[in-house]
């Protein structure tokens, strides 16, 4: 029994290094994700940290093209053409609406279908695939560091500037008032580094996953900025194994069973504090 | 981790009274003393009336295409409390954000010796202030000192009594942890007096101070606005009620998109100017 149980839930990181690195990778991942998934959602920016997985994507095809493989090739053209884009539409939603969402959508699509016709072209089926879906068991020591080094400086950078970040998304124009300067471009700037390093291992149709899942469930239990921050990783880092684990048992892909992980947490979230919220009524209704 | 963290609250009746007490002394004691003006956070000794008014040169500002305001010039004296009124769309909130710093006009400047920013204090409508974000009533009214302690120190331990004194002053004591989604929109226009009382300016804008509050609120905060007007700050709102404007504002200011009149409230508020204003609409 005990063997078993060793064999199911630890057995495969021992075994092979490549769940290992998957493993470490994703809980660094998981780490920066809480308190960016935190901040994106209480600014009501899902839809744009989509975007900008999106955005990503161009930029990466082409690093590919010209340098094949190349880790450190993929993520600067990442970077660069996931900041023009963000910058673009940042140049577009201004003067409008914050609910004017046409924009962002448009730019959603023709990044994506942009990207995946410079892999086509240039590449292969499977090359595609992997873009979109990304190969987080394909992930070696350069890009871990990668990971890690971001994932520090995220969690360091929100640590230090956390007061003017929050004050930004609930009273910028008091923020202006004391002389604070927007956050918006640090944010963003945190978002896109978070994004372009968890395209190797999510692919750009599923890197916002691990950053909005965990942290949306975290929101079902508590309001408290600082327990929600440390309960989305915690929540990142639980999908994370769950996810590798189910995928090594089932033979799945581990990228989409990571997210499907976060996924299934978060509905038994929602469930979990609906069910609580009806049996406190009916309490309430019981002793009135 | 929460940088702005409120230290525990504990309901000691002592400790409330003694609080009540020197606020109140305080607030008896400071107009004779300091010319109605207490010292800043830097310890420089405010000069009452001197420097505090508002010089407005010809001030044009646009939203893309549209022009929100022309050519608006004139002076908030320092002391002074002028009500801004006006047809919607008339220009009076971009105004105040635009004396606040927070817009850069098209055309035209500010001059004022209280900008930079520094001593200026501004009121947003409820409606800027996302609500939804999880922070209470003593955090948020704690932000109030952030030139004490800026972006990223921590406040002093020391600070916390100014905060309870402030949430005590709008009479919110018992919601000081209370998440500010969780108020009625009087008790979160009182929670942001609170914040202005401790933002201690010497210039105050104020954008619709009472919208949508009930009538208690309204009093309490209109005796607010009247104690810093008494002390000689300058201040500027923006209202609908003309009553109110009528009985309590010495100066208006009737802004359609450029102004229509600005001088003593009786001689503006009269039938012919309010007529023009709102007939532009």
């Amino acid at each position: 029994m005990n063997m078993s149980f060793y064999a199911l839930m630890i057995g495969p990181f021992e075994g092979f290094s490549f769940m290992r690195m998957a493993l470490v990778a994703c809980l660094a991942l998981a780490l920066a994700n809480g308190p960016i998934g935190f901040l994106l959602l209480t600014r009501r920016m899902a839809l744009d940290g989509d975007v900008m997985s999106h955005a990503v994507m161009p930029g990466a095809a082409l690093g590919f093209v010209y340098a094949g493989h190349s880790l450190f090739a993929l993520s600067i053209g990442g970077f660069v053409s996931g900041a023009v884009v963000t910058g673009l539409a940042g140049l577009l939603a201004r003067g409008r609406s914050r609910r004017d969402d046409t924009g962002l959508v448009a730019f959603y699509l023709i990044t994506l279908a942009l990207g995946v016709l410079l892999v086509a072209y240039f590449g292969s089926n499977a090359d595609v695939m992997r873009v979109l879906f990304g190969t987080v068991l394909a992930i070696d020591v350069r890009a871990l560091l990668q990971i890690a080094a971001v994932s520090s400086l995220t969690v360091l950078l929100v640590a230090a500037f956390y007061r003017p970040l929050a004050v930004d998304s609930f009273d910028r124009a008091f923020l202006r008032m004391v002389g604070g300067s927007g956050m918006r471009p640090m944010l963003m700037i945190l978002v896109l580094l978070n994004l372009v390093v968890s395209f190797q291992a999510f692919g750009t149709l599923l890197a916002v996953g691990p950053m909005l899942l965990p942290a949306a469930a975290a929101r079902c239990w508590t309001q408290r900025p600082g327990a929600t921050i440390a309960l989305a990783s915690a929540l990142g880092m639980v999908s994370c194994y769950a996810g590798l684990l189910a995928s090594y048992h089932g033979n799945l892909p581990s990228g989409p069973g990571i997210v499907l992980a976060g996924g299934v947490i978060y509905g038994l979230s929602l469930m979990a504090v609906g069910l609580g919220r009806a049996a406190g009524t009916m309490m309430k209704g019981t002793t009135i | 981790m929460p940088a702005v963290r409120m230290p525990a609250v504990r309901m000691k009746a002592l400790r409330e009274l003694v609080s009540v007490v020197s606020r109140n002394v305080r607030m008896i004691l400071y107009p004779c003393l300091n010319g109605g003006y207490r010292p800043d956070p830097a310890g420089r000794p405010g000069v009452p009336g001197a420097d505090n008014g508002i010089d407005v040169r010809n001030v044009s500002v646009r939203h893309g295409r549209r022009v929100v305001l022309e050519g608006v010039s004139g002076i908030f004296a320092p002391g002074s409390l002028t009500a801004v009124v006006g047809p919607n769309g008339g220009g009076k909130s971009t105004l105040l954000t635009v004396l606040a710093g927070i817009v850069r006009p098209h055309r035209g400047r500010i001059v004022c010796q209280a900008l930079p920013r520094c001593r200026v204090a501004y009121l947003p409508q409820q409606s800027e202030i996302d609500r939804d974000y999880p922070v209470t009533v003593g955090e948020f009214v704690y932000l109030g000192l952030w030139r004490n302690f800026g972006a990223l120190r921590a406040p002093g331990n020391d600070q916390a009594e100014r905060v309870e004194e402030a949430i005590a002053a709008v009479g919110l004591s018992n919601l000081i942890d209370r998440r500010i989604g969780e108020l009625s929109v009087g008790q979160m226009q009182r929670t942001l007096f609170a914040r202005l009382l401790l933002l201690d300016a010497d210039i105050f804008l104020l954008d619709e101070p009472f919208a949508a509050v009930d009538a208690s609120t309204s009093k309490d905060l209109l005796a607010l606005i009247l104690r810093w007007h008494h002390q000689r700050r300058t201040i500027v709102a923006v209202m609908h009620d003309l009553d109110q404007v009528r009985s309590c504002f010495p100066s208006t200011l009737l802004l359609a998109r450029t102004p229509v009149a600005w001088d003593k409230t009786e001689s503006v508020l009269n039938e012919k100017n309010l007529a023009r204003a709102f007939a532009a609409q």
